[in-house]
């Protein structure tokens, strides 16, 4: 006691540092490695090499900024590339948004038998570890190329295949996420809907979707997101360049045996790397919705 | 007399619709659940079995075409004899323990409680940055680590570090578990910190202004109301996050693919994927990586019903307020 | 149309929703369920609408029993308190939104919902979105989505619940105008027991999922058959004394500590020389005046009206009504008259009227 206010006058200066200033500089040191690297991956885009973050021209001295790490963008293997992206993309968009927001309107608002049973299975493959079963599935989607008409789309080394698989392993997230926004809508609107003379599946299509535009909008982003960012499982289940997607590509660039062009991948990047930011930046808030209530397990 | 006909009038009239309009109902309740039952089935049942049989033969790409031979556990048993088995199993327990305390969940605990002490839109910024790591995809995010603990006189970190005269080298190739850990945590540390910053932003202000009026101070406050108050969030991204780490090897592969050298920074579900799905030479023995991932699946479920049961999700489910379907 | 309900009855595990309910609901006719919350009102207006299945029991509409029947197939109309209005239609689309699911043409829908709006005075809200709207004209929006369909039963659950004192006045009554000028059969739930007797021409008194009477408003109000029907139905609620009638020289006296009333023998009779018998008397029926049972002030409230006066006569405590020009004070002594006309017995054990067995 006596000592605090002994010493009250030259601590308030370091207290104040302390709750004021200290927390700020903790934190942009711990944003330091992520701000570092994509400032480097700006700077490479646009040099012919770099050393640090100085861009070094063919003399070894600081400057030789060039577009020439952009000129993939005329190589026409590129935009197949960025095509396959997108298409993933939007498939796990459509494909979870659509799954899952139905099988999650029946968990949530019907009283069917086998409900608690698929309602537990859901809670339990949301924490299951899928990647796991990597393997097995290999043999899933090479048993599924035998099929005649189906194996053609949804086989071993095809988009369709590779985007069922990302479709199935991100459901039961999605089944939980949108169970917690049916849960939340109006009994009563739906009950009014019914005696309207509307069937569940209208109500579903045409009052309940409506409503939970929000919540389908932020499941989309999440989804196109990890489309667009997808690596290990079309890494996995494609081989060579016509089913690749664009992380797929960059990697591919790497592993050659030929000199690596560091600077070109980092273009590459970046050009995969725009959408994203752009998606960021308008919906940020969303996002933290989905990461926050997705895990929380729906509320 | 005339209420017992009446009676047996509805159930004449009566019953055999009911058990049809039950059945109807019940297959309309199906045909939402439909599709998602089907992917399920194929993508998660169907997988762990096949998982568990392929770990029981010696299937690999160079005997894909014959019939299957049954080797019974023996695929277990070259597991757990595996000379480099203990290192793997070391290494696992090392990656999850440092990458669960010193990111997952203590960087996240840390960060929560500075961005919730600050500014709130400054604290949001820095969320948001954190963030980043883990919405850009994984390829770029690793390139970029890679530059930053690459050999001179590429490194960004060997760049800064040379005015305080610290000798250059590659970073990576010297110190492969603390960029794996690194890299790994970058990503990891968003998922408590946003759970943990808006569960701390939940707690009622004026518990927090009692404490100070009653002389307590930050680390005091922080100790007896915040951490208590988050008990939840903590115990669901701890287990959580421990089952995450424990099978993710994404990052691992890109980053190292195990090494440099043999088996230096190789975990358990990079040791399954690898054995199984992408070999250097080629030769992919499914058989023996089944077995690695299968014993991973068991770990997975016996710790995902675990953490079902301590977070009792059950309660969480209310009965529908609509009887017809 | 005919509504009948037998032995119908919901639970969910071991919560009884509703216990057996049994009523019949005449064409045309105006019947309240009347209940604190819980009491299963709604679980049986909801079975009736057909969203909640019966766990046993009948319903029938006109004879036929309608457990299995779809609620689409049940040609209903239904109100909610919170309106239940899709917010993402505007009002034109809400009120045809039934019509459109029964593939009415295009056209006359267009004519039947701009009628059923301008019946409701909001032909010219058609464009709004509901979010638009005032609490009052969402309602009538939902009065309109639910009448244009020319149901053959209107459910009600709790429409006024949500709006202001004045509003909820002058709906009562347009809706009590509407369904007699339409003769459609209603069922409205209410916890308002003002709402239930003015509206009702049955009201059904509900507790704990069970029907405790079921009659007109003036035969509740003047012939309560259950202590509790007695103190529910009626604001401020009837008084209950308990004490003893005796009959002494051809007259019947309730008697207790400090009071002493002669009872008209017609009520008496039936009181008299059952031991303890509970009195019940309702506050307007006690009057303040010169002579009769002493009592004192205790507590007095303004009411805007009347004074509503807390008083002790001896240990017992009463609720009166009465006219704030007198001004009575805290303290104060008074004699007070009760209409004995108006009185109530019941046994205490039993809680059953011993007037209206």
């Amino acid at each position: 006691m006596t000592t605090a206010t002994f010493e009250s006058g030259s601590q308030s200066g370091v207290k104040r540092f302390l709750g004021r200033t200290l927390p700020y500089v903790l934190l942009v040191l711990s944003i330091s490695p992520i701000v570092l690297g994509y400032a480097w991956l700006i700077i490479a885009t646009f040099s012919y090499r770099t050393e640090g973050l100085f861009p070094i021209d063919a003399a070894g001295n600081i400057g030789g900024w060039t577009l020439s790490n952009w000129s993939f963008l005329t190589d026409p293997a590129i935009w197949r590339v960025t095509l396959n992206s997108f298409v993933l993309a939007v498939g796990m968009v459509i494909g979870v948004g659509f799954v899952s927001s139905m099988a999650a309107y029946s968990l949530s608002r019907m009283n069917f038998a086998g409900r608690k049973g698929f309602l537990s299975l859901t809670l339990l493959l949301h924490a299951f570890p899928s990647v796991t079963l990597l393997i097995a599935i290999f043999f899933v989607l090479n048993f599924l190329s035998k099929i005649p008409a189906i194996g053609a789309w949804f086989g071993y080394n095809t988009l369709g295949g590779v985007a069922l698989v990302m479709i199935s392993l991100d459901l039961p997230l999605g089944i939980w996420l949108m169970k917690g926004f049916f849960d939340n809508l109006s009994w009563d609107m739906e009950r009014a809907a019914l005696i309207d003379g509307a069937s569940r599946f209208r109500v579903w299509w045409e009052i309940i979707i409506p409503l939970i535009k929000p919540g389908l909008a932020a499941l989309a982003i999440f989804n196109f997101l990890s489309g667009w960012s997808a690596f290990l499982i079309p890494f996995t289940f494609t081989v060579g360049s016509k089913v690749a997607n664009l992380p797929v590509y960059m990697r591919q660039m790497i592993s050659d045996t030929a000199p690596t062009n560091w600077n070109m991948i980092a273009a590459v990047g970046m050009f995969q790397l725009i959408p994203v930011l752009i998606f960021f930046i308008f919906t940020q808030e969303m996002l933290l919705s989905v990461y926050a209530g997705g895990s929380k397990g729906g509320t | 007399m005339a209420e017992a006909v009446m009676g047996r009038k509805v159930i004449r009239g009566q019953k055999p619709p009911s058990r049809w309009a039950q059945f109807k109902a019940t297959m309309g309740a199906w045909g939402f659940m439909g599709p998602a039952t089907v992917l399920v089935l194929v993508f998660f049942f169907l997988p762990v079995v096949i998982l568990f049989v392929i770990s029981l033969t010696d299937l690999s790409s160079s005997n894909f075409s014959d019939p299957l031979t049954f080797v019974g556990l023996n695929n277990y048993v070259r597991l757990f004899r595996d000379r480099f088995f203990p290192k793997i199993l070391g290494n696992t327990f090392f990656y999850v323990a440092v990458t669960l305390s010193c990111f997952n969940v203590g960087m996240a605990l840390l960060l929560a409680l500075l961005t919730t002490h600050i500014n709130r839109r400054a604290g949001f910024f820095f969320r948001l940055i954190w963030l980043l790591p883990r919405i850009t995809p994984s390829v770029i995010y690793i390139l970029m680590w890679r530059r930053i603990s690459h050999q001179p006189p590429f490194g960004l970190i060997n760049q800064l570090l040379a005015p305080f005269g610290v000798e250059p080298q590659y970073w990576l190739f010297e110190q492969p578990w603390l960029f794996v850990i690194l890299v790994n945590g970058f990503v990891g540390a968003s998922f408590g910190l946003i759970l943990f910053s808006s569960a701390i932003e939940a707690i009622p202000r004026d518990l927090i202004t009692a404490a100070k009026v009653d002389g307590a101070s930050t680390w005091q406050s922080i100790r007896d109301i915040v951490l208590p108050m988050i008990r939840w969030p903590l115990l669901f991204v701890t287990t959580y996050q421990t089952l995450s780490l424990l099978t993710s090897f994404e990052y691992i592969l890109l980053l190292t693919e195990g090494g440099p050298g043999l088996y230096t920074t190789e975990v358990w579900a990079l040791t399954a994927y690898k054995r199984a799905l992408k070999t250097y030479f080629g030769h992919n023995q499914w058989g023996y990586g089944a077995a690695w991932g299968f014993v991973l699946v068991i770990i997975g479920i016996a710790m995902s019903i675990i953490y079902l049961r301590v977070f009792r999700f059950n309660e969480l489910v209310q009965e529908p307020k609509i009887d017809v379907l | 149309m005919k509504v009948e309900l037998e032995n119908l009855t919901k639970r969910w595990g071991n919560v009884v929703g509703a216990d057996s309910m049994n009523l019949d609901v005449k064409d045309a006719e105006f019947v309240a369920f009347l209940g604190p919350s819980g009491c299963g009102k709604t679980t049986t207006l909801l079975m009736v609408a057909g969203i909640y299945k019966p766990t046993a029991g009948f319903i029938r509409f006109d004879g036929q029993v309608v457990n299995h029947v779809a609620p689409k197939d049940r040609n209903i109309g239904m109100v909610f308190q919170s309106y239940a209005l899709y917010p993402h239609m505007n009002v034109f689309q809400n009120i045809s939104y039934p019509l459109k699911l029964k593939k009415i043409p295009k056209d006359e829908m267009q004519k039947r919902a701009q009628r059923v709006a301008d019946m409701m005075g909001i032909g010219h809200l058609m464009d709004r979105r509901p979010a638009q709207l005032s609490g009052g004209q969402q309602q009538r929006v939902a009065l309109g989505r639910a009448l244009v369909k020319e149901p053959q039963l209107l459910l009600f659950d709790e429409p006024l619940s949500n709006l202001d004192a004045r509003l909820r006045l002058s709906m009562r009554s347009e809706i009590k105008r509407l369904q007699m000028g339409l003769g459609i059969t209603s069922v409205y739930v209410t916890h308002d027991q003002v709402e239930a007797m003015t509206m009702a021409d049955r009201v059904a008194v509900m507790k704990d999922g069970k029907l405790q009477a079921y009659s007109t408003p003036d035969e509740l109000y003047d012939r309560p058959r259950t202590l509790f029907i007695a103190g529910f139905v009626g604001n401020p609620p009837m008084n209950f004394l308990e004490m003893e009638v005796v009959r002494e020289n051809g007259d019947y006296h309730a008697r207790r500590e400090g009071f002493d009333v002669v009872i008209p023998s017609d009520r008496g009779e039936k009181a008299a020389g059952k031991g303890n018998v509970i009195l019940g008397i309702r506050p307007e029926d006690i009057t303040i005046s010169d002579e009769g049972t002493p009592a004192e002030v205790f507590i007095v409230e303004s009411l805007g009206r009347d004074d509503l006066i807390n008083m002790h006569i001896g240990e017992a405590s009463i609720h009166v009504l009465a006219d704030p020009v007198l001004g009575l004070k805290m303290g104060q002594n008074v004699r007070l008259d009760f209409n004995t006309h108006k009185v109530q017995f019941f046994d205490p054990t039993t809680e059953k009227s011993l007037l209206w067995a």
